[in-house]
């Protein structure tokens, strides 16, 4: 039935899918069974299904009632939270911790310490206030001085503790910022190590090996947790619930959108606008806060803590956890962190009973000497690799399957003539007489032995289009790279408005109005193509985290507006991205690849548009198409700096030419004057008809 | 004892931790180097090595402390034991990356990764419920000889780890260099689709290195066996963070960082717990290493910062 | 038509898997309670037997285990057969012992009321967690292993038996008798002056090794340095390098074997002239096969009378063989009395004609008096064994007996001087 439909062009985007995803069907199943009623609208069905959990977890001390079990709950929902914690790290941001555990050690230290009897300084009257307070009390006894008795409040100490660690998150987290992927993973994991040593190395505030004694259990309106499990079982299903919906909301913010463009392209994202250094450091910090938090829970439930119990095996667990739930999806986190630590304080635990039982019923005794409690771990190790075989996406994975297009939305339809649209966002710079928009000085750059850029200068005047041209190699990208903060140039300057812009990062440059495509696409593939676009927007809008996740009516405000413009951008290219809005780029075809790198530069409303082998691909029609495009884009106000090797785009649309060679700048001009230029005709085409013998 | 006699027996000892460090690094380098990937069954790998290599050595008749072999015998029990181990190890590797990993090759993201956590867990509980929790006796057939250098003291058994080890590493290095093979593979972790274009059979590629590696690990197992005298099923974990941070520290994916990082590694546990107190050599391993990557974000010969986007 | 049916027949499997596991799991979850048998008391044991702490975990478990076995195979106590309940207190998550698993496991055998008493845990640090929730159910807990003297010390009782009555009892113990004991037979019999102390990192050695030093210094004996081993580490080498260039006349190790037998090895190489102590971490048959002949000349000690060479102990000793293939060490031994112990409380309540149950159970553990081969047991109010006798060893090679028989292989030096 479905095959009547002939689904030429989403066979290539479905083909690309299935190649990433290895077994599709296999990929998909977790979110079939769990998301299956597809009558139901998405919104409604993810809060239907919010209800049905929450409602699970309320309901699931009265069917199990078994204390034991319901303690084993609680702990899970401990490495929930800081599987949900390292989400943020891993799964949002991209950047891999081998050591989370050291903040899970942070805040369950600094809680234990301020309230057990650890440590009891010389009372002195600056502890008054805090005394005053409640959180300290004066220990006298007779003969001695007194000493100060600390009671610190759960309640306090529960955010107070997710502030310590998030400062430590941040002090991790700043010298590890210029590293990448494993030797990222390798500075963390050696903070890992470092914090319990530290811990047990320091006795007089920790008690060392030996272990914290009579942690203080919670208590509230005058009922004291103690050693109950219920209680704390009801407060981790209150913590969960408000730590996924701060994850959903992170998630889907302006915040969230920019961590999951550095997890997928870091350079790409920095052009964009993103300030990476403060939104990684923002990163460990929130998720070190989860995990202090945490700490803070799980010490006052155990009402001890020693240094074992945060050792690398627990931050490689965790890490486990996210990686079966589904890296990225809160929810698939939850589950797969619930799964994982069930299995082995819960049912692994029980399953040596029931088999006994089970040799009961049927009345065999071997069945009822097996003794399996010394082989948890290797049926978990097995578990787990059989898992990650069939499951290798994530028993729930983030990246949604979408609808097959309708055939009226795949046939695309060319058009001429330009956009036939006004973008509200593009307004015309004014700029004082003889001011360019653009001008560089004696630009130049070196890799090595080689000069990539020498001496160039170049001067682009408002709303023009210049065609920027030279052979492979020349230093045109790097140029561009020069000019956008990418690279930093060894000498000459960069004037942008009339300012010095040289050597400013990539994100403030974006600020300022300059935005630009890669010749190599450098899009966020497993993000859509929204997604992308409103990466673009991230310099020009405002949200903090606490805004993201609070959402007050300034930023729904930013944020619809935002969206209005994002799709607003994407009519640019008529139905060719619109009805894709909610596909993966990485499903997109080539030429809307392309298409949508210059979407999400668009988008950040520029005043200059760098354009890097825009049609590169694209077929004749598809590049007369755009070449119309690129021209209503000046009409509107934009300037367009771009590189191009299909010399008739150039001609047809620059107002001006400027070839680069080894380097140089060897001659600039009208298209036509360039073209009759000697030095351009031996070094460019005498070159390349030399290549070709 | 001098302080000058201590710092040079600290250096002595450093040196064979070192290399036994390097052995394991490779094996970690060489698989990152060719598919990205952390395997952590390498830790286990090399526990079970050296449990292959005492059940070897006992089957020829050497059990714990009480036959010491000297000359032709010696030589002919080592050779057979590194043997068998090396290649049973190896064949573990394979074993590894056929039915775990291959499936995996193209999946992105850590899900590789933890797949080789799930299989140290294997490892390490099979030999928890065979052999069992004990430390074991391991057979020591070496004779006690030493030479005095000044106060410190050089033993037989750390003359034979520093010689074994450099051998194996000089092989790796011809191979890698010289042969055919060698080629391929560095091909390979150049760039995995150019070298398939080209004709390389990039799979028996990933299962020679993977073959290689954890018979490096088999071999290191061994020399750990020997040199300590002990094994157990708890041996992996320790050595096998200090390895793997070996190779990072040399710039992971390199083989000479390798050998470089896991002298280095050892020589600041030595050198650094005579000096502070052993307590807190891993925080000064662990500091040294952030120091070094902060400063040096590739290790110390890292070329270039691996680009994973 | 395969596009549209593979994930259906999927979906279907992935449900009715999903289902069917949910559903044996609910049913064999019901099962135990419906289907025991009236005449059956448990005892619970929960150690960390997977993870690294596995290595004596396995053989105090193995101890218990086997006393209960032979009194079912005698029929039982009082007409009940005792059935161990075996939890894991080691968790992948942790690598080790895991003071959480400890907690859930305690509430786990709290639920069950047929749990008249729990054997373990090994690790104090899990006893910390374990005993407010124990206090709260009144059920009592004898742990063949754990010596940290917090929990059971009286300043902290409002902690750890918040009910008043002491459920953490020992068969062993605490680190503040064998460390200094042993510092005064080293500074008395020995006539050592001045000694370097170790430890392995864990509370069971840093406590002994803290309590040794300490007395140390009030004997006159100068500590040259103290350094905690790491028991995950192979190489000893570094500090004992370093021990050596202080060249003091000891070396006092407080710590389990697993630190102990690669500290001993080492140590034969690099100061084979010192010295060398420990307590009863370094006593036994795991320390003497794993070590030999590294560890002969070691000094160690036992909390308790030397009993071993008694008849009663050899018939132990050989049935520990016999049933699990390998030696026992001295956990072995006091988890096997753990379970006499509770045993004999639960005749004495059977006799005395009350009802078995943990209440019971904990008030007869509280009074008992029974002879076992480490001697005379009973327990103060605190939970602590009331026998403080500190006995010394050294290992002294004896050619005509196998390297690795402890009974032949280990001299009894005599009791250590008490303060």
């Amino acid at each position: 039935m479905a095959d009547v439909t002939p689904t030429p062009a989403a066979d290539v985007d479905a083909g690309a899918a299935a190649a990433r995803a290895g077994a599709p069907w296999v990929a998909q199943l977790g979110a079939r069974l769990l998301g299956p009623i597809q009558w139901v609208p998405a919104a409604a069905r993810a809060r239907v299904g919010a209800g049905a959990a929450l409602a699970a977890a309320l309901l699931f001390p009265a069917v199990v009632r078994n204390g034991g079990d319901i303690d084993a709950m609680a702990n899970a929902l401990a490495f929930a939270i800081l599987a949900l914690g390292l989400n943020i790290v891993v799964g949002f941001a991209g950047l891999l911790d081998l050591g989370y555990a050291a903040f899970f050690a942070i805040g369950a230290y600094t809680y234990g310490i301020v309230a057990s009897g650890q440590v009891h300084p010389l009372w002195s009257p600056l502890w008054e206030p805090l005394r005053w307070l409640g959180l300290v009390g004066r220990f006298h006894i007779a003969g001695a001085p007194d000493t100060v008795q600390m009671h610190f409040s759960f309640w306090l100490m529960l955010p107070g503790a997710a502030l310590v660690a998030a400062f430590f998150g941040i002090l991790f987290g700043a010298p590890t910022l210029r590293l990448k992927g494993d030797y990222l993973a390798i500075v963390t994991l050696g903070f890992g190590e470092i914090v319990p040593i530290v811990v047990r190395n320091t006795p007089t505030l920790t008690n060392g090996a030996m272990g914290l004694n009579g942690v203080i259990s919670p208590q509230i309106f005058g009922y004291r947790f103690g050693v109950n499990a219920l209680p704390f079982y009801y407060l981790g299903v209150v913590m969960i619930a408000l730590l996924i919906f701060i994850s959903y909301r992170l998630k889907d913010s302006r915040i969230g959108r920019a961590w999951m463009a550095i997890r997928e392209d870091e350079i790409a994202a920095g052009a964009m606008g993103v300030n990476r250094t403060r939104l990684k450091l923002l990163a460990f910090a929130v998720g070190a806060a989860f995990a202090g938090a945490t700490g803070t829970y799980y010490v006052a439930k155990l009402q001890t803590a020693t240094p074992e119990m945060f050792m690398f095996p627990v931050s490689v667990m965790i890490l486990v956890m996210i990686v079966l739930g589904g890296t990225g999806n809160p929810a698939g986190v939850v589950v797969g962190a619930l799964i994982l630590q069930l299995l082995q304080s819960w049912f692994l635990q029980d399953v040596t009973q029931w088999t006994h039982a089970l040799g009961r019923l049927v009345g065999s005794p071997w069945l009822q000497r097996v003794e399996l409690v010394q082989s948890i771990e290797l049926i978990f190790g097995i578990i787990l690799v059989v898992m990650m075989l069939f499951r290798r996406e994530g028993l729930i994975p983030a990246t949604r399957t979408t609808a097959a297009l309708s055939l009226a939305e795949q046939a695309a339809q060319p058009s001429r003539g330009g956009i036939g649209v006004t973008l509200s966002g593009i307004r015309k710079v004014e700029l004082p007489v003889g001011t360019p928009l653009l001008e560089t000085r004696g630009l130049t750059k070196r890799f090595g032995g080689i000069t990539a850029v020498r001496d160039v200068d170049l001067v682009v005047q408002p709303h023009t289009i210049v065609g920027l041209i030279g052979p492979n190699g020349s230093g045109k990208t790097t140029f561009f790279n020069l000019v956008t903060g990418l690279d930093v140039p060894d000498g000459g300057r960069v004037f942008f408005m009339g300012r010095d812009i040289t050597g400013r990062p990539a994100h403030e440059i974006v600020e300022r109005g300059i935005a630009r495509t890669f010749q190599t696409l450098r899009l966020f593939n497993n993000m859509t193509v929204l997604e992308n676009v409103l990466v673009g927007m991230h310099a020009r809008t405002r949200a903090s985290a606490v805004g993201a996740v609070v959402r007050p009516p300034s930023v729904r405000a930013e944020e619809a507006a935002a969206r209005e413009w994002a799709l607003e951008v994407l009519r640019i290219f008529g139905n060719r991205l619109l009805p894709r809005v909610n596909h993966l780029a990485s499903s997109l075809s080539y030429a809307n690849r392309r298409r949508l790198e210059i979407a999400r530069a668009v988008a950040s409303r520029p005043q200059l548009l760098l354009l890097d082998e825009p049609t590169a691909g694209m077929n004749p029609a598809e590049t007369m198409e755009l070449a119309d495009q690129i021209r209503s884009l000046k009409e509107m106000g934009l300037t367009v700096l771009l590189i191009e090797h299909k010399l008739g785009v150039v001609n047809d649309i620059s107002d001006r030419v400027a070839v680069l060679d080894y380097g140089e700048k060897i001659a600039e001009g009208r298209a036509e004057e360039v073209q009759r230029n000697d030095d351009v005709i031996r070094a460019y085409l005498g070159r390349t008809s030399a290549a070709r013998v | 004892m001098t302080f000058h006699d201590i710092l040079l027996q600290q250096v002595i000892n450093g040196l064979s931790l070192g290399a036994m460090y390097s052995l394991l690094a490779l094996g970690f380098t060489m698989v990152y180097g060719i598919i990205e990937l952390i395997n952590f069954a390498h830790f286990n790998v090399f526990m079970v090595g050296s449990f292959i290599a005492m059940f070897v050595l006992e089957g020829i008749g050497l059990r714990g402390q009480a036959r010491v072999l000297t000359g032709v015998p010696l030589v002919n029990a080592l050779v057979l034991a590194f043997g068998i181990t090396m290649l049973v190890s190896g064949l573990i590797g394979v074993a590894i990356e056929r039915t775990a990993l291959r499936p995996m090759r193209h999946v992105k993201g850590t899900a590789a990764m933890i797949t080789t956590i799930g299989i140290s867990y294997i490892l390490f509980n099979v030999i928890l419920l065979t052999v069992g929790a004990q430390a074991q006796n391991y057979p020591n057939p070496l004779p006690a000889g030493t030479w005095h250098l000044g106060g410190a003291v050089l033993r037989l058994r750390e003359v034979l780890l520093w010689v074994v080890s450099l051998a194996l590493m000089a092989a790796l290095h011809v191979f890698v260099r010289r042969t055919k093979m060698g080629k391929a593979m560095r091909a390979t972790a150049q760039d995995q689709e150019a070298a398939r274009m080209m004709g390389v059979e990039v799979d028996q590629v990933v299962m020679l290195t993977f073959f290689i590696g954890s018979a490096l690990a088999g071999a290191a197992g061994l020399i750990f066996g020997l040199y300590y005298n002990y094994t157990s099923f708890l041996i992996g974990y320790q050595a096998g963070l200090r390895a793997f941070t070996a190779a990072v520290l040399g710039g992971i994916g390199n083989i000479v960082g390798a050998m470089l990082g896991g002298l280095v590694i050892g020589l600041i546990e030595s050198v650094g717990g005579q000096l502070l107190a052993v307590r807190w050599t891993d925080v000064i391993i662990f500091s040294i290493l952030i120091a070094v990557l902060v400063f040096r974000p590739a290790g110390l010969l890292g070329l270039s910062t691996p680009q994973r986007s | 038509m395969r596009r549209r049916n593979t994930p259906a027949l999927g979906r279907a499997l992935g449900l009715a898997a999903i289902v069917c596991l949910v559903a044996t799991l609910v049913v064999l979850g019901a099962l135990p309670r419906g289907l025991a048998q009236s005449k059956t008391l448990y005892v619970g044991i929960t150690l960390p037997l997977t993870g690294a702490d596995a290595e004596d975990a396995e053989l105090i478990k193995d101890g218990a285990l086997l006393a209960i076995e032979q009194q079912n195979a005698k029929g039982g106590v009082a007409g009940y057969k005792i059935e161990p309940i075996i939890l894991d207190n080691g968790t992948a998550t942790a690598g080790q012992y895991d003071p959480a698993q400890a907690a859930t496991n305690i509430r786990k055998l709290v639920a069950n009321v047929g749990v008249v008493a729990n054997i373990g845990p090994q690790m104090s640090g899990s006893g910390k967690a374990m005993s407010p929730i124990l206090s709260e159910a009144d059920l009592a807990t004898i742990t063949p292993s754990s010596t940290n003297p917090d929990i059971t010390d009286p300043k902290f009782a409002s902690q750890y038996r918040p009910n008043g009555k002491a459920v953490y009892f020992r068969t062993v113990t605490t680190d503040a008798y064998q460390g200094p004991n042993m510092a005064n037979f080293m500074a008395e019999k020995l006539r050592v002056k001045s000694v370097y102390v170790l430890d392995d990192s864990g509370a069971y050695g840093v406590g002994m090794a803290d309590a040794f030093q300490k007395r140390a210094g009030v004997k006159g004996m100068k500590v040259l340095g103290r350094d905690q081993l790491n028991p995950k580490e192979a190489d000893y080498t570094t500090v004992l390098t370093k021990i050596k260039g202080l060249n003091p006349d000891a070396i006092y190790y407080g710590g389990v074997a697993q630190a102990g037998v690669k500290l001993a090895k080492q140590a034969y190489d690099v100061v084979p002239k010192l010295i060398k102590a420990g307590g009863d971490g370094v006593q036994g048959a795991s320390f003497l096969k794993a070590g030999f002949p590294a560890v002969d000349g070691w000094y160690s000690t036992i909390a308790g009378p030397h009993v071993t060479e008694d008849p009663k102990a050899q018939a132990i000793v050989q049935a520990f063989k016999k049933r699990w293939g390998k030696n026992p060490d001295d956990y072995s031994i006091t988890a096997y009395d753990a379970a006499l112990v509770i045993m004999d409380a639960i005749k004495r309540v059977a006799a005395s004609g009350k009802p078995v149950d943990r209440h019971s159970v904990r008030d007869a553990i509280q009074t008992t008096h029974l002879m076992t081969v480490q001697g005379l047991i009973s327990f103060d109010e605190n939970g602590d064994i009331k026998n403080r006798v500190v006995s010394v060893f050294q290992y002294r090679h004896n050619k005509e007996f196998p390297d690795d028989d402890i009974l032949h292989q280990i001299k009894y030096i005599g009791i250590a001087p008490q303060d």
